[in-house]
This record gives structure tokens, C-alpha cells and sequence, in this order.
């Protein structure tokens, strides 16, 4: 779940659309900022004239004890918590709804502590000279926080239907997408593992880029399949056309071998021919079977295969031979007879014969091959190592490929086609195959997914 | 027996037919789908030698239309192709034996005795043996003259496989066919230590050799 969402997240259109809504509220943010600027100055300046109006005013009172009088009773009737009324007599009494202590003449700022006479807050006061005493008329700010409060309002309310908007809409858009980029992906997918009948299912109507991809994807899958299949047609053609003389040799030499007017000599020159022929029908053999898997893929025939069963076969097969060369093989089971791998069981026991075969041909006399079955968590690990020479690290890439082989190994029989053969068959199954360094020999590990 | 081929390219065919001749069978030749499958319907064949790849029908056509009309006469599928699937899909198609080219006639002729022999001996067969020597199947136990011989189980299966088959040659490939299921060759000489093996438990320390080696061919039981 928590992966599906991150998947999602990291979907063009919901980016894309999560980016447009913070542009969107970054924009919206600055306006209502600059207008609320704009219109709490305004506000400060009528605030302004009024107090110095009022003040005005009060200069109509004829002495100190006048004022005194007048800003009593007016205080009698004013609300301290939206207007402060204060006259400071020079001789130190205090008049008005609020007792504030004496400063300095002009506009200034006035905090009251909440719980205090009037119900506290902030406001803008004026004050000034009086007959000698102080007159401070002051008016609570109240109206410009609330104005400050509106215009927070009117943003949220305005940008949360558009940012809700915006983000289910991304969504929505990525989801949908999502279904069509998995499309593909699962199309292209299948197309690497070898299913060339595989194709985007077609969006109806639309031609955006993703659907125009996809038709791309399906050309280029169309394109793939029939060279493959003209791949197939030529590898069967190879083969009827190139066997049939093949054969016909092989007879030929079969009855030549056969002459009882032959001499021991001649017998022995048709013998190796014959055996030269069987040897380019092995190498052949081994190409055009190569060929086949990675044309098109017998995947449809995997069954699950126990490989412990196999190996013990084929170290059983392999064991005699060894011994009369002076080599050893053991298998060590550790798999608990879990090895079970989904496969094609002739394929896999052939990738064991040319493993071993491989060793056995690589490794001098008194040598050991160790094949060993193991389960890490969710896989299955075969793996053949012997104690002869190894494969130098530069190496190991090369023997992968087809008909390489060691300098020091041309002397030795074989196609140089055993390891690419085992290559192909693995990447069929899927399976990882790695070369390592067994120290000494060659260490060649399969892992397959349980 | 009576053996029809039908194989497009004359070398092979005729190579095939001259000894198939010599060894006593009556041979049919054709070299057309068509024409085979008209041959093939007439019922009179015990064996009959197909390769896949036919001008007109091809092979494995021309087998599904035989069972199709209830023939069930032994085929033998000859093929340049020899992938595991071409097998597979040679066998489903309803051939009884699949070779591939090129192949040695002592393989052909081993293969086609096999086929025209089916059934085998009666599965409840509990002793077989050969000569002085015995097999007992519920016991597991080998025994020669009296003597008893402790046999690995491999080869307790691969004596079984020849002594079930006495007197037919039983080729290399069959052998790795029938008794380690493995339908490719190893490029090791894997079944001649194996035979070789058998040989020093059961016939070294005789007289009389049981196992024979035909030369270019395989391994038999004299009768």
C-alpha cells in the first residue's frame, strides 16, 4: 500500500498538479497579502483623523477643570474596550475610563493586558498637551484584526476548493495514467520475456503521447516478431538444408567404414572422420538450439522441476566418468528438498550435463567438483565449483559468449558453445548466472526465484 | 517386418531401405507427404519411418491424420530439427520415437525393432535372467551361478532395461532415454563407463560374457 502511494506520488500529472496548486497559493497568498496591506494602511489613516478630530475637538474647553469635567462624563458613556478617554491634570489626577501613565505628545501605540479596566487589546492612541496635563484619546484596533481575520477567511476559502480541486484532479489524472504506464510497462515486460504477441491494449480515441508510445512499442513488437519468425524459418531452413549433406557424409562414411577390403589404416582415417562429422553435428546441434530458445521461448511447457532430483541424477550419470579420470564429484543437498524451480526439465538437465561436463573437461587429474543446492530466502542457488585453474576475472564475461574459448583450452575438445548454452537457459528461467573465483577453480552459481 | 519411409531425400532414404534389407525386413520407399499417408493407410505395415519435413504433407501432418483414421501402426519421426520442443511436439502429434539427423543406422535399427516389438515382455514378470544369470525384481537381488552380486541401483535398473530387451541391441541414446531420462547426448562417454562398471560386477569374474557390444551400435543380451 504504502509503496502504491510513493509509486503515485512520483506520477507525472500528480507532481505536475501538486506544483501548479503551491504556485497557485504562493500567487494568491502575495495578492491578498499586498490588498490587506493596501487597506489596513487606509484604515491606520482614517483611524488616524479621526483621533486627531476628536482631539480637536476637546481644545474647545476653556481650562484644565473644564476638560477635567467634560472628559468624565463622556467617559461615563464610552466603552473603554473600543475607546480610551484619559485626561492627565498637572496636578496629578487622573480623569477618563482608563488610567494610563503620562508619555510622549503624538500618535502611539497603546497595549492594554487582557483582564485589566476595559477588556484589553490594542489600540491607537493620540495624545497631547492639554493646560500643562495630558489628554489621550485612543481607539481600539479591534476592527483592523478583524479585518486581518476576514481576509484569512476569504483566502482559505477561496484557495481550499481550488487546492481540493487541483489535487483530486491530479489524482484522478494519475491514476488513469498509471493504469495506461503499467499497460505498457507490463506490454514491454512481456515482450523481454520472450511473448512477442504482446501489445498495448489500444486506448479508445485518444492520441496522446502515452497512446502514441504505446503504438510505438506495438510497431517496433510487430517489427520484432517477424524477424524473429523469419529467424525461426531460416534456422529450420539451415538445418534441413545443411543436415541433409550432413547425413548423407555420415552415411557415406558409415558405409566406407564398413568395406571389409579396407585397410586398418584407411578404417582408422573413416573412424576419425566420423567422428569429425558427429562433432560439427554436435557444434551445430548446440547453435541451432541456442537459436530456438531465444527465438521463441518454450515457456509454455515449465512445470515445476525438482532440481534435487536432478542433480542427484546427474552427478549419478557423471560419477563413473569422473572416477575413471581421477576426479571426484559430490553434491551436497542443503535445500532440504525444496529445490523446486518452474522450468523445462530437459533444458535444466542439460545445463547440469554441460556444467559438469564443463569441469570435467577444464579440471586436471585428482580434481574436485562440488555441486551444492541451497535456499536463501525466495530463491533456489545451484552451484558447480571445481578445484582446477578458474576462469580469470577478465575473462568470465567472454566464456559466456558463443563459440569463445580460452587460449589454453583450444587443445581441449569441446564446442565452446557449453557455457553460452547454459547462459540461454538460464535467462529463459530467469535465473542470475555468475562466474566466481572457487580459490582455487571456477565457481559457477545459478539462482533461480523460488 | 514390413517397413514404409517416407523421406524426401533419396541418399538417406535409400540408405535407410538397403539396410533395412539386409536385415531381412520388406521396405517401401516414397518420398511425398501425400503419397505416404496413401501408403501408410493401406494398414500392412508393422513399422513405418517418417521425417518431418515433407514435400507436399509434411510428417507430422501426415501422422495426425493416421491416428486421426485409427491407424495406430509404430512411427518412427526423422527430424533435422532437435530441440526439446520439436521432440515434445513430434511425440504429441503421435509418434512412438522421435531421431534426430544425422543419425547411424545401427541407432535406426535398434530404434525400430523397439518399436516393432511393442508390447514389451508382460510387466508382472518377476525374475528375468540370462544365461546362469538371475534377476529377481521384488528382492532387488542379482545372482550369477549361484553367486550373489551387489548391484548399485542404477545399474540394477540398466541390467534390467537389457535383460528386458534380450537380444535387441539397445543403443546409447536409448539407454540414456530409458534409464536416466535424458533425451540429449552428453558429449562424455557417460553410458560406456556405466556398461563398463556393470560389466566388471557381472561378467568379469565369468566365464561367459553376457553383455555384448555391437560394434557402431550399442549393447545387447545374447539370448
Amino acid at each position: 500500500m504504502a509503496r502504491r502511494w510513493s509509486v503515485l506520488l512520483l506520477s507525472t500529472p500528480l507532481r505536475l498538479a501538486l506544483a501548479l496548486v503551491m504556485l497557485f497559493a504562493l500567487v494568491s497568498t502575495l495578492a491578498f497579502g499586498a490588498s490587506y496591506m493596501v487597506v489596513r494602511n487606509n484604515l491606520e489613516g482614517t483611524m488616524r483623523a479621526d483621533l486627531a478630530q476628536e482631539m480637536a475637538g476637546f481644545r474647545a474647553a476653556p481650562s484644565a477643570g473644564a476638560l477635567a469635567a467634560l472628559i468624565e462624563a463622556e467617559a461615563q458613556v464610552t466603552d473603554p474596550s473600543r475607546r480610551i478617554l484619559t485626561y492627565l491634570a498637572p496636578d496629578g489626577q487622573v480623569f477618563g475610563n482608563v488610567a494610563l501613565s503620562r508619555g510622549q505628545d503624538g500618535y502611539l501605540q497603546i497595549n492594554l493586558p487582557p483582564g485589566s479596566k476595559g477588556s484589553g487589546g490594542s489600540y491607537l492612541g493620540l495624545a497631547g498637551d492639554f493646560f500643562g496635563g495630558q489628554l489621550i484619546v485612543a481607539q481600539s484596533r479591534e476592527q483592523m484584526s478583524s479585518l486581518g481575520d476576514m481576509f484569512r477567511n476569504v483566502l482559505i476559502l477561496t484557495l481550499l476548493p481550488t487546492f481540493a480541486l487541483a489535487l483530486g484532479g491530479g489524482i484522478l489524472l494519475a491514476l488513469r495514467s498509471k493504469a495506461r504506464v503499467e499497460s505498457i510497462t507490463s506490454t514491454l515486460e512481456r515482450l523481454t520475456t520472450g511473448d512477442l504477441a504482446a501489445r498495448v491494449p489500444k486506448m479508445r480515441g485518444r492520441a496522446d503521447d502515452l497512446s502514441l508510445i504505446g503504438d510505438r512499442i506495438d510497431r517496433m513488437a510487430a517489427r520484432q516478431q517477424a524477424a524473429t519468425e523469419a529467424l525461426r524459418q531460416v534456422s529450420a531452413d539451415i538445418a534441413h538444408d545443411l543436415k541433409t549433406p550432413i547425413q548423407r557424409v555420415s552415411v557415406m562414411l558409415n558405409q566406407l567404414e564398413e568395406r571389409e577390403s579396407l585397410s586398418p589404416e584407411d578404417a582408422e582415417l573413416a573412424a576419425r572422420a566420423r567422428a569429425e562429422a558427429d562433432r560439427i553435428v554436435a557444434t551445430f546441434q548446440s547453435l541451432l538450439q541456442i537459436a530456438q530458445i531465444e527465438g521463441g521461448s518454450p515457456k509454455a511447457r515449465f512445470a515445476p522441476v525438482d532440481l534435487s532430483d536432478l542433480a542427484r541424477t546427474f552427478v549419478e550419470i557423471f560419477e563413473p566418468s569422473a572416477e575413471d579420470r581421477g576426479q571426484h564429484i559430490s553434491l551436497t543437498d542443503d535445500s532440504d528438498g525444496q529445490a523446486r524451480v518452474l522450468g523445462e526439465k530437459g533444458l535444466l538437465g542439460q545445463v547440469l550435463a554441460n556444467l559438469i561436463e564443463n569441469a570435467l573437461r577444464h579440471t586436471p587429474e585428482g580434481s574436485q567438483i562440488a555441486l551444492r543446492l541451497h535456499r536463501p530466502p525466495g530463491a533456489v542457488v545451484l552451484e558447480v565449483a571445481d578445484t582446477g585453474p578458474g576462469i580469470p576475472e577478465e575473462e568470465r564475461e567472454n566464456v559466456l559468449r558463443r563459440l569463445y574459448r580460452l587460449e589454453r583450452s583450444r587443445t581441449t575438445p569441446g564446442s565452446g558453445l557449453g557455457l553460452a548454452l547454459v547462459a540461454v537457459i538460464a535467462e529463459l528461467h530467469e535465473a542470475r548466472l555468475e562466474l566466481d573465483d572457487a580459490a582455487p577453480g571456477l565457481l559457477v552459481r545459478l539462482t533461480f526465484k523460488a | 517386418m514390413k517397413i514404409l519411409v517416407v523421406e524426401d531425400d533419396a541418399t538417406t532414404s535409400e540408405y535407410i531401405a538397403e539396410g533395412l534389407r539386409q536385415e531381412g525386413h520388406t521396405v517401401d520407399l516414397t518420398a511425398e507427404g501425400r503419397e505416404g499417408l496413401i501408403h501408410a493407410t493401406s494398414g500392412e505395415y508393422d513399422v513405418m519411418i517418417i521425417d518431418r519435413m515433407l514435400p507436399g504433407l509434411d510428417g507430422m501432418s501426415l501422422v495426425k491424420a493416421l491416428r486421426a483414421a485409427h491407424n495406430r501402426t509404430p512411427v518412427l519421426f526423422l527430424t533435422s530439427l532437435g530441440g526439446v520442443d520439436d521432440r515434445i511436439e513430434g511425440l504429441n502429434a503421435g509418434g512412438d520415437d522421435y531421431l534426430v539427423k544425422p543419425f547411424a543406422f545401427g541407432e535406426l535399427s535398434a530404434r525400430i525393432h523397439a518399436l516393432g516389438r511393442r508390447p514389451h515382455l508382460k510387466e508382472e514378470t518377476t525374475v528375468l535372467s540370462a544365461g546362469d544369470l538371475k534377476m529377481d525384481l521384488l528382492a532387488r537381488r542379482v545372482s550369477r551361478a549361484g553367486q550373489e552380486i551387489d548391484l548399485l541401483p542404477r545399474e540394477f535398473a540398466l541390467l534390467e532395461h537389457l535383460l528386458r530387451r534380450k537380444g535387441r541391441v539397445q543403443t546409447r541414446t536409448m539407454l540414456l532415454e530409458a534409464v536416466w531420462d535424458i533425451s540429449f547426448d552428453p558429449q562424455t562417454n557417460v553410458v560406456e563407463t556405466h556398461i563398463s562398471r556393470l560389466r566388471a560386477k557381472i561378467d568379469k569374474p565369468f566365464e561367459h560374457e553376457l553383455i555384448k557390444t555391437v560394434r557402431g551400435s550399442g549393447y545387447r543380451i545374447e539370448t
